[in-house]
């Protein structure tokens, strides 16, 4: 083995993420064709000769690295969810004449900042290069983004964490189940002070403590 | 956070495989060999981009295979030093914040490069970091505070991070020496490829921290002016 260059160029997440999802249906549509070919054959009692030889091994590391970064890539909190080939592109092209870096252009794509503070750490001397077109620079993000998927990529963190959106039920579902456990913990924690009070005779405080935390 | 590195190789083909087009049998053979690999000074291989040439395969004296000289582009997670990342927090101690991406956890926030000033809650097994405390104030003042005022990482959140070195081991195990005898003795290996990351600046650390200051800030802003 011998590497050539470590680093010819760098790519984005949303590239990857195509061809993760482009080696991601290869490998259902191949999986489907092998079951179908096994199907026949029990159908009609004798092997197919062939069939062993369509049945590609299939990779275990690379399922695994692919369906984990998959995961990654798509998680709720990426603003992959809504972005789209045209958008990124205008989106460079509205970003040129700002005097950026390649790197910085790379995660402004990356990350989709369209808040000050996310932008603020993404460029170096913000408010020395920027100034006032700073505004300009994050709203040439949000026209990038497909104002459909908005709500779930930004919904994410907030510390209320009620999102009324039907669009995306799996994230939904995601954080019920989170605060369903915090709530378990917390009645853990609360029955565990409880016998200990209980037992050094001090428990009418605890009761108050109690009543508080379910309030 | 994603390159593309060429690398080139000479590979065996089975012939179990030669009924495939030679391209598809060689993505197949390097994706096996590479994949999920971590390569000495280039990255993490994710999967392979394109083949960029391919020699006629040969045959070689002693197996059937075919064998192909063969260059390509694979696809490599290695970011880079300051580039901002999206991370979950995977675990907390003493030493620091371990971070996961998923397909890569082998990322660490060590305590120096924690937001100051802050300190390790042993109780919640969590790092937290206390905005209006003074630098000079000690851990045990810090773990004296009340809990409201206190921010903590916790696990599973959603950090934004810098990367700021990435280190890469090779820590292979030399065939053992005769006069050692069979020793069962397993040091503790070290990942083969870290990256290090920091959260010590404004606008780093959990996302949440910064939409609710910003919700603030704005709050305020209203606030003056209408006063």
């Amino acid at each position: 083995m011998e590497v050539v260059n470590p680093r010819s160029a760098l790519l984005s997440n949303y590239e990857v993420l195509a061809l993760l999802r482009e080696l991601d249906s290869d490998h259902l549509a191949k999986t489907k064709t092998a079951l179908r070919i096994k199907k026949e054959e029990e159908q009609s009692g004798k092997p197919t000769p062939n069939a062993t030889a369509i049945e590609e091994e299939i990779c275990e590391n690379l399922r695994t690295v692919e369906v984990e970064a998959l995961q990654y890539l798509t998680a709720e909190y990426q603003p992959i969810a809504a972005q789209s080939d045209a958008g990124i592109t205008k989106l460079v092209k509205d970003i040129e004449p700002y005097g950026f870096t390649k790197a910085e252009k790379l995660q402004i794509v990356n990350l989709a900042p369209t808040e000050p503070v996310e932008l603020y750490v993404i460029v170096e001397e913000l408010e020395d290069r920027l100034g006032e077109r700073m505004e300009e620079v994050l709203s040439h993000v949000r026209a990038s983004l497909d104002p459909n998927a908005l709500p779930a990529s930004t919904a994410e963190g907030s510390s209320n964490g009620a999102d009324p959106n039907p669009a995306d039920p799996a994230a939904l579902q995601v954080e019920e189940k989170i605060t369903t456990e915090v709530y378990e913990a917390e009645t853990w924690i609360q029955d565990t002070n409880y016998i200990e009070w209980d037992d050094g005779g001090e428990g009418a405080g605890v009761e108050g403590d109690l009543e508080m935390d379910e309030e | 956070m994603f390159q593309l590195s060429i690398i080139k190789d000479t590979l065996p083909i089975l012939p179990a495989a030669f009924a495939l087009p030679p391209e598809q049998a060689l993505t197949a053979a390097i994706n096996k060999k590479y994949a999920n690999r971590v390569l000495h000074d280039v990255g993490l291989c994710i999967a392979v981009f394109d083949l960029v040439s391919a020699s006629e395969g040969r045959v070689r004296y002693g197996d059937g295979c075919l064998w192909y000289k063969v260059t390509f582009r694979m696809v490599v997670f290695r970011p880079f030093a300051g580039e901002v990342l999206l991370a979950r927090v995977k675990s907390s101690d003493e030493d620091g914040i371990r971070l996961t991406l998923g397909f890569f956890d082998d990322m660490y926030v060590p305590p120096a490069y924690l937001p100051q000033p802050s300190a390790f809650d042993p109780n919640e097994r969590a790092h937290f970091w206390l905005a209006d405390a003074g630098p000079e104030q000690g851990t045990h003042e810090l773990l004296d505070s009340p809990v409201a005022a206190r921010m903590y990482i916790d696990k599973g959140e959603v950090v934004r991070v810098r990367v700021e070195m990435d280190e890469f081991y090779d820590d292979e195990p030399g065939p053992p020496k005769a006069s050692e005898g069979v020793r069962v003795e397993r040091e503790q290996r070290r990942p083969p490829y870290t990256v290090t990351c920091s959260i010590a600046e404004q606008g780093l650390g959990p996302t949440s921290w910064w939409k609710a200051a910003e919700a603030v800030l704005e709050g305020e802003g209203e606030e003056m002016d209408q006063g």
